[in-house]
C-alpha cells in the first residue's frame, strides 16, 4: 500500500524526531553565476528516519545525485544545512568530515570506485584500517561480508580481475564493513545486468532489514523503486513528491 | 603500514614510468656524485700539495708579514713557541723558516731566487721536502765538510754552506751537484749579504712549488743575513696537523693561547688566500652546474608526480569520500616520492661508486697540465667520502620532496566530489 505524505517545505515545519538520521533544511545548490546560473537543488527539506530504504528518483539533471552528494558531505550546499545524526556536517572541517564519513557513511558508487592497487579483500578492509580496528576483528568482519555478498574465494583478486557485478559487491561490502548508520548509493545498479542488479538489491534489502541500516539510493531503476519503503521524486531540483510505502 | 603498502603498490602499478623516473633521478644522483667527487678530489689533492709540500695547515708570522713581508718582521722566542706547539696532540710537526729574496748566481748567469732557511729535521717532519730531492741528498748538516755523498764519501771540505736548489733555478743557472752557488741579498744590519754555497741537492721538478727556491740551514741563513745573535728569531712557523679540517679552529685557539698580539696565527685558507678564493669561486661554479642538473632532474620528477597524481585524481576522490583524511592523502604522495628518491639514490650510488673509486685511484690525465697557484697538475683525481655520497642523496631526496609538495597539497585539498567527477 502506498501512502502519500506531505512534502516538508518551510524551515519551521522541519521537526526531527529522535529516530531521525538525516535532516536537510532549505538545502540549495547552485552552479555558475549570472546568466549561467544553474539551480541544481532548491529548498530541499527532507527528514529520513533510521532504517529507511529510500529511493530518490527523477529524470536526468533533476538533482538526485546532487542531493546525495550534499547528504554525504562530498559537496557543500550554496545555502541550507545537512544534519546527520543531529550533527550539522556543513560546519565540520575537512578532517572532521573525513572522520565522520569514515565512521557514519558508507558510499556505493555507480562506477564502483574501488582502489585498483588493492585486492577485493583489502578494499573491504581499508576503512577498518583507517578506523584502527584490530586485525582479528577486521578479518572476521571481512570474511562475514565476503560470504554475505557472495565473494568467497575472490578476496585476492584485484578489481580489474573482477566482473562489474563482483566489483559492485565489493563496493557494497566496503560500504557496510564499518557498520555505518547511513549508506548512500548513487545509481548502484546502473552498470549491472538486471539479474546481478536484482540480486544485489535483494542483498541490500536483507541487510537493511536485518541490521536496520539506512539506505538512500539515487536511481532510475524500477527494481529499486519496487523495493524502496519511501520514494522521493525530484524534478528540476525541487522535491515534488515524497511517498512512503507500508 | 596501510599508506606504505599503497605507496609501494602505486609505484609498481606503472612500472615503466617508475623505472624511467628512477633512471632519471638515479642519473642525476650519478652526475652530482661524479661532479662532487672530481671537484672535492681535485681540490683535496691541491690542498694536500699546498699544505704538505710547503704551507702546512697553520702558519705563525709577525703581524702583517703576509701582507708586506719584511726581513725585520721576525717571530721572537720561536723556540719557546715551537716547544709549546709540539706538546699539542694535534700537531705533527712545526717547521721554523727564515726568508730572504736573493739574487742567485752560477755559471755566468743570474736569477732571482727565494732563499729559505730551514731546520732540516723539523722540516722533514712537517713537509715532504725531503721526499722531493731529485738529485743529491737532503741537508743533514750545517756545513759542507760534514756532508757525505750518496756513496758515503765526503764531497767537500771547503767549509761552504750546503744548499738545495730548486729544479728550474738549477737548470737556469746550469748547476749540478757539487757546483758553487753565489747568493746576494740584504743583511739584517743593512749590509750586503753574500756568500758562496755548494749545491748538495736538486729539489722537485719543473712543476714543483720549490722550483725557484734555494734551501739552506737556518744557522747558515742567520750567518748569511748577519743574524747570528738572534738564534731564536724566524719569519715563519709552519705547522702540520693530523687533520686538515681542524686548521681554522686550531689557528683561533693557538692565537688565544699565545697571548701575543704582535703574532698572527693563520690557517692555510688565509695564508694561501688567493688560491682559496679561486677555489671557492670555482666551487660555486660547480654548484651552478649541479643546480642545473638538479633542476633538470626535478622537472622530470615533477612531471612524473604530476602525471601520477592527475591520473589518480578520481582515486583520491574515492579515498577521501570513504574517510581518508587529507593529511593521509598528502602523506601517501610524499611517501611515494620519498621511496622513488631512495631507490634512485641506491641506483645512482651503485653506478657512481665504482667510477668514483676509479677516479680516486687512477684519475683523468689532462692533455695539457694546468698551473694553479704555482703548482702544476697533470691529473684530475676524484674523491670518495661521505660528503660526496651524502650531499647528492640529500639534494635528490629534498628536491624530489619539494617538487612533490605541490601535487601532494593539491590532492590533499581537492574536493572529493570534484575528484570523483574527474575523467
Amino acid at each position: 500500500m502506498i501512502t502519500q505524505v506531505d512534502i516538508v517545505g518551510a524551515p519551521n515545519k522541519v521537526i526531527a524526531s529522535q529516530n531521525t538520521i538525516i535532516e536537510t533544511t532549505h538545502l540549495c545548490r547552485e552552479f555558475g553565476q549570472g546568466d549561467t546560473l544553474v539551480k541544481a537543488l532548491t529548498d530541499a527539506n527532507i527528514i529520513i528516519e533510521r532504517g529507511e530504504f529510500t529511493a530518490i528518483i527523477g529524470p536526468s539533471g533533476s538533482g538526485k545525485s546532487t542531493l546525495l552528494q550534499l547528504i554525504g558531505g562530498l559537496d557543500n550546499p550554496s545555502s541550507g544545512d545537512v544534519f546527520l545524526d543531529n550533527k550539522n556536517i556543513n560546519h565540520m572541517t575537512g578532517t572532521e568530515l573525513s572522520d565522520f564519513r569514515r565512521d557514519h557513511i558508507g558510499f556505493i558508487f555507480q562506477a564502483y570506485n574501488l582502489i585498483p592497487v588493492l585486492s577485493a579483500r583489502e578494499n573491504i578492509e581499508y576503512i577498518m584500517l583507517l578506523q584502527g580496528v584490530p586485525a582479528a576483528e577486521r578479518n572476521k568482519r571481512v570474511d562475514r561480508l565476503m560470504h554475505a555478498v557472495g565473494l568467497e574465494g575472490l578476496g585476492d583478486r584485484r578489481p580489474a580481475e573482477l566482473s562489474g557485478g563482483q566489483q559492485q559487491r565489493v563496493a557494497v561490502a566496503r560500504a557496510m564493513v564499518s557498520k555505518p548508520s547511513i549508506i548512500l548509493a548513487d545509481e548502484p545498479t546502473a552498470n549491472l545486468d538486471s539479474k546481478t542488479g536484482a540480486d544485489l538489491l535483494d542483498m541490500m534489502k536483507e541487510l537493511n532489514e536485518k541490521q536496520n541500516m539506512t539506505f538512500v539510493f539515487s536511481t532510475h531503476d524500477p527494481k529499486i523503486m519496487e523495493r524502496a519503503k519511501r520514494i522521493i521524486r525530484l524534478v528540476d531540483g525541487c522535491i515534488v513528491d515524497d511517498e512512503r510505502r507500508s | 603500514m596501510l599508506i606504505v603498502k599503497l605507496a609501494f603498490r602505486n609505484i609498481l602499478r606503472n612500472c615503466r614510468r617508475s623505472l624511467l623516473t628512477l633512471l632519471s633521478m638515479g642519473g642525476g644522483f650519478f652526475l652530482l656524485c661524479l661532479t662532487l667527487s672530481m671537484s672535492e678530489g681535485s681540490y683535496s689533492n691541491i690542498i694536500n700539495i699546498f699544505t704538505q709540500d710547503h704551507t702546512g695547515h697553520v702558519q705563525i708570522h709577525k703581524e702583517n708579514y703576509l701582507e708586506r713581508p719584511s726581513l725585520y718582521k721576525t717571530i721572537n722566542h720561536a723556540d719557546e713557541i715551537i716547544t709549546q706547539l709540539e706538546q699539542q696532540p694535534l700537531v705533527l710537526g712545526v717547521a721554523p723558516r727564515i726568508y730572504s729574496p736573493s739574487l742567485a748566481y752560477g755559471k755566468n748567469k743570474t736569477f732571482p731566487a727565494q732563499v729559505i732557511g730551514i731546520d732540516p729535521d723539523r722540516e722533514a717532519k712537517t713537509t715532504r721536502l725531503e721526499n722531493k730531492i731529485s738529485e743529491g741528498h737532503f741537508l743533514t748538516s750545517e756545513v759542507i765538510n760534514q756532508v757525505t755523498n750518496l756513496d758515503g764519501n765526503q764531497i767537500s771540505t771547503d767549509g761552504y754552506f750546503p744548499a738545495m736548489v730548486g729544479f728550474t733555478l738549477a737548470k737556469n743557472l746550469q748547476l749540478t751537484i757539487g757546483d758553487e752557488l753565489v747568493l746576494i741579498s740584504q743583511g739584517i744590519d743593512g749590509s750586503i749579504a753574500n756568500d758562496i754555497f755548494e749545491v748538495v741537492a736538486i729539489v722537485g721538478d719543473v712543476g714543483s712549488y720549490e722550483r725557484m727556491n734555494v734551501y739552506i740551514h737556518l744557522s747558515a741563513m742567520r750567518e748569511f743575513l748577519s743574524m747570528q745573535g738572534d738564534t731564536s728569531k724566524v719569519h715563519e712557523l709552519a705547522i702540520i696537523l693530523s687533520s686538515q679540517s681542524e686548521a681554522r679552529k686550531f689557528a683561533v685557539n693557538t692565537q688565544l693561547a699565545l697571548k701575543n698580539k704582535s703574532l698572527s696565527v693563520d690557517p692555510w685558507q688565509v695564508v694561501e688566500s688567493s688560491f682559496y678564493k679561486s677555489m671557492q669561486a670555482d666551487k660555486k661554479g660547480s654548484y651552478v652546474s649541479m643546480g642545473i642538473i638538479i633542476f633538470i632532474v626535478s622537472i622530470g620528477v615533477l612531471n612524473t608526480i604530476l602525471m601520477g597524481t592527475l591520473e589518480r585524481t578520481r582515486e583520491f576522490g574515492v579515498l577521501k569520500a570513504i574517510g581518508t583524511r587529507p593529511v593521509a592523502v598528502f602523506t601517501l604522495i610524499m611517501l611515494e616520492s620519498f621511496v622513488l628518491a631512495i631507490i634512485s639514490c641506491l641506483i645512482g650510488l651503485a653506478l657512481a661508486l665504482p667510477v668514483c673509486f676509479w677516479l680516486a685511484g687512477v684519475g683523468i690525465s689532462m692533455p695539457e697540465p694546468i698551473d694553479m697557484g704555482g703548482i702544476i697538475f697533470d691529473t684530475m683525481l676524484g674523491e670518495v667520502s661521505w660528503f660526496v655520497v651524502l650531499l647528492p642523496s640529500i639534494v635528490v631526496i629534498s628536491s624530489t620532496l619539494i617538487v612533490s609538495f605541490i601535487p601532494a597539497i593539491r590532492a590533499a585539498k581537492i574536493s572529493p566530489l570534484k575528484a570523483l567527477q574527474a575523467v
